[in-house]
């Protein structure tokens, strides 16, 4: 049984396949969800995505957005998202440094302190993904099909 | 009859204009193809977007957050309008279209309601409305010439749910100029707030010809068939952390998706209409040095023919003697 999957954000579509089980962060922790799943919309935090097709996983890294899940179709409407191999693990760490060093140095209003708390979570997950992803290499990529 | 001195100093001064008009179009050219690729790359979450909270409150028992009811009760006194236009000029019949629209929309609310509407303006050619016009305007927002974010349209999308919430406004519309091909814009009104299913034509969430969802009940209703139900038996949707709190969150976003999304197709618009501008007027620079060439060498050709018929008369002349 497979159930098709879009993710996509206001800059492009990132992905668009048919998939067997999808693994998001949602705000209440991480759900998997298999074919059959009943409709449900959850608000989406951020962190890693696991789509699995044929066996094979597919790494994402996204900030946030929204899960909408129809009878075998799945659609996340993200802030941000990215493709494990799409990420430059050395930019993504110094992101994620940058963002750490701001929020230690200075205080901030509440606002202001959630963005920066988000935005560190964000690089974390790009971090995360980018190195699982190295740390399965040799998996072949998978289309975009 | 202009002396041939006279003509090539026109010549020149179009010939240097032709240049600066050429130069603005290869400009706009080059900005016009990334405002289009943002267009039509924020459309499909646009949609989606869209589809889902229009599926949400096709699907809602009850009503669960202030922004997205079954039936509004309270009854329309007054209409606030956000009205994008351009920053800069010379992008031929953009603002005026887009003015003259607000204007009669103006006018029929004002006829309807027997108040004004007021505007929340984005851009500085938007300040004519209120220069010239005499219209209420409630904020002006700073239009940036390189928009890469959804967090420009930010504090103006918060201003808009706040007062809309405050019940200020009963309710909002936007009005912007709908891409539709390179020489096609189209200047639209379209409603924002409440969050509604109404006829085809109010949606801001069909934009453009070519997208891939038509969003009216019908399309819900597919929706609806295809992935809600299976055989007598109806899906409700479950929200997780709670509908309340899923509905908080998705719902100002999806406000702000739309004006960004109008903000985009604004831009591509202007873009597309000041090339045209740009390439009508290097063309018809062309054409006026081409005429005057023309008329200069005539001018030419008759000085030169008048001093021989002079010269040879005076020598005729002579020779008679």
């Amino acid at each position: 049984m497979k159930i098709t999957f879009e993710i996509i954000t206001p800059e492009r579509e990132v992905l668009k396949t048919e998939i067997s089980q999808l693994t998001v962060p949602t705000s209440d922790g991480q759900i998997t969800i298999l074919p059959h799943h009943i409709p449900l919309v959850a608000t989406l935090m951020p962190g890693e995505i696991v789509a699995k097709k044929n066996g094979e996983e597919i790494l994402m890294a996204i900030s946030g957005g929204f899960l909408e899940v129809l009878k075998n179709k799945i659609v996340i409407l993200a802030d941000t998202a990215e493709r494990a191999e799409e990420i430059d693990e050395k930019r993504a760490e110094e992101a994620r440094k940058r963002a750490q060093e701001l929020k230690d140095k200075k205080s901030f209003d509440r606002v202001e302190f959630a963005t920066l708390q988000v935005k560190i979570e964000k690089e974390l997950a790009r971090l995360r993904v980018a190195r699982r992803h190295r740390g399965s290499r040799g998996v072949p990529n998978i289309g975009n099909d | 009859m202009p002396s041939t001195q006279d003509i090539r100093r026109r010549i020149k001064s179009v010939q240097s204009t032709k240049k600066i008009t050429k130069a603005m179009e290869l400009v706009a050219t080059s900005k016009m193809k990334k405002a289009i690729a943002a267009a039509l790359a924020t459309r499909p979450y646009a949609n989606l977007s869209w589809a889902t909270v229009l599926s949400l409150a096709a699907n809602l028992q009850e009503d669960l957050h202030p922004l997205l009811k079954k039936v509004y009760k309270r009854d329309v006194k007054k209409i606030g309008l956000v009205v994008i236009s351009s920053n800069r000029g010379l992008c031929g019949g953009y603002n005026a279209q887009l003015t003259n629209k607000v204007l009669s929309f103006l006018k029929d609310s004002k006829a309807k309601l027997d108040q004004d509407a007021e505007l929340y303006l984005m851009g500085k050619k938007s300040q004519e409305l209120v220069f010239k016009y005499g219209t209420t305007a409630v904020a002006e927002f700073e239009k940036l010439d390189i928009i890469s974010d959804t967090q420009e349209i930010r504090p103006l999308s918060k201003m808009i749910v706040k007062d809309f919430m405050r019940k200020k406004y009963d309710k909002i519309l936007v009005a912007y100029t709908d891409f539709v091909s390179t020489i096609k814009q189209v200047p639209r009104i379209k409603q924002l707030l409440p969050i509604k299913m109404e006829k085809k034509e109010e949606y801001l969430g069909i934009v453009g010809e070519d997208t891939r969802l038509g969003l009216d009940e019908k399309f819900v209703q597919e929706k609806q068939d295809k992935y809600l139900k299976t055989d007598k038996y109806q899906y409700g949707y479950k929200f997780e952390p709670n509908p309340r709190k899923v509905l908080n969150a998705m719902l100002p976003r999806l406000i702000e998706i739309q004006l960004y999304q109008a903000l985009l197709e604004s831009n591509a618009s202007e873009q597309s209409a000041r090339m045209i501008a740009m390439k009508n007027a290097s063309d018809a620079a062309s054409d006026m040095i081409y005429d005057l060439s023309l008329a200069y060498n005539k001018a030419r050709q008759t000085s030169i023919t008048r001093e021989i018929a002079e010269i040879s008369a005076g020598a005729m002349a002579q020779n008679d003697n």
